[in-house]
């Protein structure tokens, strides 16, 4: 049981060892990725449900007791995060190669002779799960560092201008949070002389209160950073829509959210809830109003999903400020459900990207004839995002305004308010969105009553006619045509202006693609089926964030 | 433990030049900025430890005058995770120099967009 | 009494699954398929009449199932006279809306599989709306209508106008129930309870509770299209005319109406509930009544009647009386039956005549007598006048509102003349309709199917019977009224005998044939009124503004500019962890200067080369400068006692400047300049920069004097050697103690490496595909290819004194040299790396000194000396790597915990009697790692670039491996 725990982390880097090794044979490298992420997850699946019914679990890592060695420790917020990500992760995958296999070579890599789209894929899915499990301030460090670099390769791979430039702003503002962490790590060791978070937990309470405000202060930046919190958030609507559909899918899902786990983390542990509540909730409302704005302002729907993606950080902020049982339960929950839900959003982008050649609105039409099942696959989610009800955002909103409510005090209230306006607001980008690429009549064909594969289901089949792929394929990759800001600019010149062929063009979608998208979005869906259970379950998690000695017991051992 | 004059001001003034180096648009100066800070954490690292002999069994005089060993650790990694990332940013560095032929970073042209004007309403 | 009661969900779950499976039926038989659809409501209607009976004495059925109890949500139905009333509206007129449209809409319409599942599917979420017995799945149900009623219409997708309508109407009904949304739980946390029943039946009080319900109110006026709400309505009959009979006359827009009858019992009492709903009420049906007046389209003129007869809705439900509940109640019945069949006539004359303009339309009552008779009836009712149900439902309601005494007379009179408007829109109606019109050429209207007449005769003949004999209908809702105090029996009946009700419909009648009379005569004498400024300016104003402000928000804080981005975010270092640190106090505890004079001259060094780095103009010498401050920090690490730190700080120093120049030698000399930004600009900078660095002087003179806990490393000496088995502590926390750390670093080092290669090796300009030359084989491949590529004309740039492979600078002295020394430094290299576990070494300073001796013959060789000097792929060293070290750790699990040590004595040939520690397969892992991706970085940032370079300017094609 407790062996799984070092080993759910190491699959996914024994399987970028082997992919290297095998970097030559594509189809190879395929098969251990998909391999490694499917055992991974039945492992945290298994963690899971264990430490549901008994409790964290601990590793003491090469035998050295903590607080001296390096302690893995997961409860259950810990594990639930692990599985939800290894989830998406392994949808992202399978929808990654679909893609590739359909013939995208530019798309990530393997326009570069050395492929490195798969150990950085498996390099990320490895930081990703220790940042998790890191029971140590230092190796929480390390599991960023991993998760970045590996995403620093993802954000640029095919090497185009565009990614180059939003690859640079990423990697920079990434750099100086990582150091800003890093200072904090220094500066806290100097202060308590361990990096061991449940030691620390016991070691801050003894210090002066004011410098441990210093360095909750300093957590919080960078961490901050990380999660995108305003106004320290303009780096991501500048590089994530750039990547490729898949990258940008699994790092809207996942990396925003390990900031905002390392939040919680210390938040709850370190800093028993107190302190900087009043600046959690303001940040939180100004996060909330000023992404939902950017998302207003955006012509591209991969920009306006990067903006709203901003904006429901600031959701999940307010349910930490609020914190106690309720708030923690809300946000574990919420956390779940944005995780799913931007991922799911933006494989749909990336199915419209492949279809249309472009996400920039004006350019798109008619998609919701032309393509039925990927409606159905961006309407969901994108609703689910809305907070439309029965759905899952509707639930987590539910949760977090009821631990708001309930709190009492008036800036809690107005957090509320603002949260309601945040949701109207997603909703009318969304609609509008909607309307205009998908029920529009392609700019193009502009009766669209003859558009092309109207007969329903007609996105449905995934059979990849090659000979379109031939002529529509350059077309449907902005990203390789050379000067990508080039390509950039006329993104939301007018309808009528010489927008590329491929809206009229009968790319067929490739089943895996859709595959991967339909199941990442009936995950989602299943959040509100199950809502019972798992709301329950999140609110055990929360149950362990707010006691947490009990953490500390199980790291330490009983005092 | 104390701090240390000297070693606060040495850190100080890296972090000061570094991060004038990383706000700029040219990306060398954005990565000797970065190598600059990185020296500062390190040795704010070193400063959070007590410092002597080096901690090796049997050659320091017992552990009393030792150097804390654990913040080396933090520095000996901190210095390879540095190393990788500067080779990766010099990578990008030549690879927007060999598509833009210019060393300098653009605006994000969407944005520019946006500051255009509202995309109407639906 | 729940037996009888107990299957409700399931019929929700059976209607919303139906509503899944529609659209597919839809698509397969076509619109035919509709009249089948039509049985499951049809069979909901029967099922529920059954259960009437029993309601009749006030007792009421419920059903409880868990959903989320953590969000106290609950599938919670409960059946009450009220909801037993709305759910019959709801599926009668389901059941007949959905016959309708199987003829309604042509055969080939694409748009009918969205239309059948989104109908279904708001025929589900509606009986779920009324049923509902939880505040929040109230609210779920409520918003779910919103969504649909948004599906369906935009039935005429490609319709600008149908869009907007739209998402008009989804934002005005979404931004009301978000307000009852926030209502709603602000209610429930009060009260302590979700369900609704037990908040009614004890209501809480106070401020909050009065916020919470003035919330509630503003969603039901908002999906009741009350003013302020009320243009999207209107609007809203862009939607198919079947759709709008349904949900925007007969039951969505019911909602509110529902919600404010549900609540009255508990909360008429609150200061602001009778005049607020009394007011916006009046207002609504007068103002709407007057709009209905000067409709041409015959669809919008109902629809204003709409709206307006809302208003009276709330008038009614909004007093609270007891009779005016049951008048309510009464009339929504009525106006469901009358609007819905008013609304079929209304899409008949459009299927048939192919326009709904009354001044187009003209002698329709002489060719379609049977729909004309079936209007007539209906406008019957609409009017208020018997023998139709709207007659004695509308006395009831001049009853009720006088019942409230005094505050009730004013509502009555403005009821009153909202009926005067009635009547007048009423008989405009009928004449634009059907009358033979002086001067418009005959309608010749095609044949109407019997799928449409048939509904419309169900709805007409309810309202006829109802209106006939009221008394069993009185008697149902009696216990509604009785919630409220309870009416006199006999409210709804055909005669009361001479009262003010009568004489008000007397007036109401006569006035509205005047008012009718008097707007003919105006409009023969002038043309047709003009149906005014379309509704809804007030949103798109809104709508228009809101983009407005996004815009402008979004071009201040989203720059786009990286310096802007590391800027803000430097801002919020300095203000908020600097501003704490200020305001916490602490003060510098003991300070010490360096007790070495070496150590302090070693920082002034170190500083000085930072500024210099700031002032240094090319690219190269700031590179070097900044090395030089590397170097020394690896000096003052060796006076701090970590010869580790400076060995491999030596080392990192060395590649990362080898990587540097090898990169800056390929570019232009000024590539250090920057485009000069303002002296604003750089003000900002010098003090951010200032700021941040003072922060962090401060913070490294002020925390450590803080520390009051021995440090966890404290005697960890002993424990290394001994659990560790090695002498050099670092080292044997690297690769034992926190093992996992390197991990992580190692696994940095490939993800970067690979980053490298992926990079580096792409075709120019741009990431176009190139399946072949792979790192490693592309240098192989480069053989002769290259060469011949390489010995072409050099170019201006890259410099040439790097370009190794050029002919001249190639020195076979130089090469044999470093071939000698190479396989020493690598047998050094193996050495560091075999002592590093009890001297200064290790895994990562063995590799580095690998990669330099590999960094030498490149240096020396160029790319074809260093292909001979590693002839593997740099992949698969660093692939192997990384599985050697997952591999102990693995091997360690096995035997316990990950990484644990064992440790054997072996004796090694060359360097002698070596302790083995089994993590010096780790280290042997990291070995592996470290040395395959300086030659990824070399292979990538050297060879790679000659051969480009090379390629470029031969301007030959590289052979595909």
């Amino acid at each position: 049981m407790t062996a799984l725990l070092p080993v759910s982390v190491m699959l996914p880097l024994l399987g970028a060892g082997l992919t290297l090794v095998a970097r030559r044979a594509a189809g190879v490298q395929r098969v251990i990725s998909v391999l490694a992420l499917a055992v991974q997850l039945v492992t945290e699946c298994a963690m899971l449900i264990g430490i549901d019914a008994s409790g964290p679990i601990v590793m003491h890592l090469g035998g050295w007791a903590a607080p001296v060695g390096i302690a893995l420790v997961a409860d259950r917020f810990a594990a639930i995060l692990m599985v939800v990500s290894t989830v998406v992760t392994l949808g992202v995958l399978v929808y990654a190669i679909s893609q590739e296999t359909a013939g995208h070579p530019g798309w990530f890599g393997r326009g570069s002779s050395a492929p490195a789209f798969h150990p950085a894929m498996l390099i990320m899915a490895t930081g990703v799960s220790n940042a998790f499990v890191a029971g140590d301030l230092f190796n929480l460090f390390v599991s960023f560092e991993i998760l970045l670099t590996a995403s620093y390769v993802l954000l640029t791979v095919g090497g185009t201008a565009e990614r180059m430039r939003a690859g640079t702003s990423y990697l920079v503002v990434s750099l100086l949070s990582s150091l800003i962490f890093l200072a904090a790590i220094a500066l806290v060791y100097s202060a308590t002389g361990t990096v061991n978070l449940a030691d620390l937990a016991g070691r801050l309470a003894d210090l002066p209160r004011g410098l441990v405000s210093v360095l909750q202060a300093l957590l919080l930046v960078a961490f901050g950073i990380k999660a995108a919190v305003w106004p320290m958030s303009a780096w991501l609507p500048d590089s994530y829509p750039n990547a490729p559909a898949p990258v940008t899918a699994v790092f809207a899902g996942l990396l925003t959210k390990v900031g905002i786990y390392a939040i919680i983390r210390v938040q709850t542990l370190l800093f028993g809830g107190q302190g900087f509540v009043t600046l959690l909730m303001w940040a939180a409302l100004a996060t909330m109003l000023v992404g939902i704005l950017g998302a207003v302002a955006q012509g591209d729907i991969k920009r306006m999903l990067s903006f709203t993606l901003v904006s429901h950080i600031g959701y999940l902020l307010f349910g930490v400020a609020i914190g106690g049982h309720a708030g923690l339960a809300a946000t574990v929950y919420y956390v779940v459900h944005h995780i799913l839900v931007q991922t799911a959003l933006f494989l749909a982008a990336g199915l419209i990207e492949q279809l249309a050649g472009t996400t920039s609105v004006s350019r798109l039409g008619g998609l919701a004839t032309r393509a039925p099942l990927l409606a159905v696959l961006f309407f969901i989610p994108a609703m689910n995002l809305g907070g439309v009800p029965p759905l899952s955002g509707f639930l987590g909103k539910i949760g977090l305004f009821q631990a708001g409510l309930a709190a009492g005090g008036a800036l809690p209230a107005v957090v509320v308010a603002a949260g309601t306006v945040t949701s109207l607001l997603t909703l009318y980008a969304i609609v509008r969105i909607w309307g205009r690429a998908f029920w529009r009549p392609a700019p193009q064909d502009g009766d669209a009553e003859e558009a092309p594969d109207a007969a329903p289901g007609a996105g449905g089949d995934g059979d990849t006619a090659p000979a379109a792929n031939g002529d529509a394929m350059p077309a449907a990759v902005p990203a390789v045509g050379g000067d990508g800001i080039a390509a950039a600019t006329p993104r939301r010149a007018a309808g009528g202006g010489p927008a590329p062929a491929p809206v009229a063009s009968r790319v067929r979608l490739p089943g895996g693609m859709l595959a991967a998208t339909a199941a990442v979005v009936l995950v989602g869906v299943a959040l509100t089926a199950a809502a019972g259970p798992l709301y329950g379950l999140a609110g055990r998690a929360a149950d362990d964030l707010g006691h947490p000695a009990r953490y500390v017991t199980a790291v330490l051992g009983q005092p | 433990m104390t701090g240390d004059a000297f070693l606060a001001g040495v850190i100080g003034v890296l972090f000061a030049a570094g991060v004038y180096l990383m706000v700029s648009r040219n990306l060398i100066r954005v990565l000797l900025g970065f190598l600059l800070v990185g020296h500062g954490t390190n040795l704010l690292l070193l400063a959070a430890g007590t410092w002597g002999a080096a901690p090796i069994v049997g050659e320091s005089g017992g552990p009393a005058g030792e150097a804390d060993p654990l913040p080396q650790a933090f520095v000996l990694t901190s210095i390879v995770i540095t190393l990788a990332v500067c080779c990766f940013l010099l990578a990008m560095v030549f690879r927007s120099y060999q598509l833009t032929r210019r060393a300098e970073l653009q605006t994000d042209p969407e944005d520019v967009l946006v500051e255009a004007g509202p995309g109407g309403a639906e | 009494m729940t037996s009888a009661f107990a299957p409700a969900p399931l019929v929700l779950a059976a209607m919303f699954a139906a509503a899944v499976a529609a659209p597919a039926l839809t698509a397969r038989f076509g619109r035919r398929s509709l009249i089948g659809l039509a049985a499951l409501p049809a069979a909901v209607a029967v099922w529920l009449a059954t259960l009437l009976p029993g309601l009749t004495g006030g007792a009421e059925y419920r059903s409880r199932t868990a959903w989320a109890p953590g969000l106290s949500l609950a599938l919670d139905l409960r059946l009450d006279v009220l909801s037993g009333v709305m759910c019959l509206v709801i599926s009668v007129i389901g059941a007949a809306v959905l016959v309708y449209s199987a003829r309604y809409f042509p055969p080939d319409d694409d748009g009918l599989p969205k239309y059948a599942g989104s109908l279904v599917a708001f025929a589900a979420a509606m009986l779920g709306l009324v049923l509902a017995d939880n505040l929040i799945l109230l609210v779920i149900f409520w918003e779910l209508t919103g969504i649909l009623s948004y599906l369906l219409i935009a039935h005429r997708v490609r319709k600008r106008s149908s869009r907007q309508a739209a998402s008009q109407a989804l934002m005005v009904t979404t931004a009301g129930g978000l307000a009852m949304l926030v209502g709603a739980v602000l209610l429930g946390v009060h009260a302590g309870t979700f369900s609704l029943s037990a908040i009614l039946a004890d209501p809480p009080g106070g401020a909050a509770t009065a916020v919470a319900v003035a919330l509630l109110l503003v969603g039901g006026i908002s999906k009741s299209a009350v003013v302020p709400f009320h243009f999207w309505l209107p609007g809203a009959m862009a939607a198919p005319t079947p759709a709008s009979a349904y949900l925007h006359a007969a039951t969505m827009v019911k909602a509110g109406i529902y919600l404010f009858a549900r609540l009255a019992p508990a909360f008429a009492t609150l200061p602001f509930w009778r005049p607020g709903l009394l007011v916006l009420g009046g207002i609504t049906m007068l103002a709407a009544g007057v709009a209905a007046l000067r409709q041409r389209d015959l669809k919008l003129l109902l629809a204003y009647g709409t709206v307006s007869q809302l208003g009276l809705l709330t008038m009614l439900t909004g007093s609270g009386t007891p009779d005016a509940l049951l008048a309510g109640a009464a009339m929504l019945i009525g106006h469901a039956t009358f609007k819905g069949a008013l609304f079929f006539v209304v899409g008949i004359i459009d299927t048939t005549t192919g326009t709904r303009d009354l001044s187009a339309l003209s002698g329709l009552g002489r060719r379609m007598p049977v729909p004309a008779a079936l209007a007539g009836l209906s406008a019957l009712s609409m009017a208020g006048l018997p023998p139709m149900i709207g007659f004695p439902a509308k006395e009831a309601g001049y009853a009720g509102l006088l019942a409230a005494g005094d505050a009730g007379h004013w509502p009555a009179v403005v009821m009153t003349a909202g009926s005067v408007l009635t009547v007048a829109y009423t008989a405009r109606f009928c004449w634009g309709a059907f009358a033979s019109k002086p001067g418009v050429p005959p309608t010749r209207p095609s044949r109407a199917s019997g799928w449409l007449i048939g509904p419309t005769v169900l709805l007409v003949a309810v309202g006829l019977v109802l209106g006939l004999a009221p008394g069993p209908l009185d008697r149902l809702l009696q216990p509604l009224a009785a919630l409220a105090g309870g009416a006199h029996p006999g409210a709804l009946a055909l005669w009361h005998g001479w009262t003010w009700p009568l004489a008000m419909t007397a007036i109401s009648l006569t006035g509205g044939l005047a008012v009718y009379g008097i707007q003919r005569a105006v409009e023969r004498r002038r043309r047709l009124a003009a149906p005014g400024r379309p509704a809804g300016v007030g949103y798109r104003a809104l709508a228009a503004g809101v983009d407005v402000l996004a815009a402008r928000v979004t071009a201040g804080t989203q720059r786009g500019s990286l310096p802007v981005s590391l800027g803000s975010i430097l801002v919020v270092l300095v203000a908020f962890p600097g501003g704490v640190l200020a305001a916490s106090g602490l003060q510098s505890g003991r300070i010490s200067v360096s007790a070495e004079p070496s150590q302090a001259v070693l920082t002034v060094l170190i500083a000085a080369f930072a500024v210099a780095a700031l002032r240094a103009r090319r690219a190269l010498g700031a590179v070097l400068t900044v090395g030089g401050a590397g170097y020394s920090v690896a000096v003052l690490f060796v006076l701090r006692g970590a010869p580790d730190l400076a060995l491999t700080q030596i080392l990192v120093e060395t590649v990362t400047l080898i990587a540097a120049v090898l990169v800056i030698v390929r570019m232009p000399p000024d590539a250090l300049a920057t485009t000069r930004s303002g002296v604003p600009a750089r003000a900002v900078r010098v003090t951010l920069a200032v700021c941040t660095g003072a922060l962090m002087t401060a913070l490294a003179l002020i925390i450590p004097g803080q520390r009051r806990a021995a440090p966890v490393s404290d005697g960890l000496g002993p424990q290394a050697l001994q659990l560790g088995g090695g002498h050099n502590v670092v080292n044997v926390i690297l690769v034992d103690v926190r093992g996992w750390d390197t991990f992580g670093e190692i696994s940095v080092l490939v993800a970067a490496a690979v980053g490298v290669s992926s990079l580096i090796f792409l075709r120019r300009p741009a990431g176009v595909s190139r399946p072949g030359a792979r790192p490693g084989s592309g240098v192989r491949a480069g053989g002769p290819g290259g060469a011949g590529g390489a010995t072409g004309p050099r170019a201006a740039d890259p410099s040439p004194w790097l370009v190794t492979d050029a002919v001249p600078r190639r020195s076979l002295l130089l090469e044999v040299a470093t071939r000698l020394v190479f396989h020493l430094i690598v047998m050094f290299s193996l050495y560091v790396l075999f002592v590093g576990h009890d001297q200064p070494g290790g895994g990562f300073a063995a590799g580095l000194i690998a990669g330099i001796a590999l960094t030498l013959r490149y240096l020396a060789g160029g790319r074809h000396e260093l292909a001979e000097a590693a002839p593997v792929d740099s992949g698969i060293v660093m692939g192997m790597g990384l599985v050697v070290a997952a591999g102990t750790a693995a091997a360690g699990l096995v035997s316990g915990a990950a990484l644990t040590s064992a440790i054997w004595q072996v004796d090694l040939p060359v360097l002698g009697q070596l302790r083995f520690v089994s993590s010096t397969l780790f280290d042997i892992g990291v070995y592996l790692v470290v040395v395959g991706m300086v030659l990824e970085v070399l292979r990538s940032l050297g060879s790679e670039l000659d051969r480009q370079a090379g390629t470029a300017t031969a301007g030959v094609p590289e052979p595909v491996a």
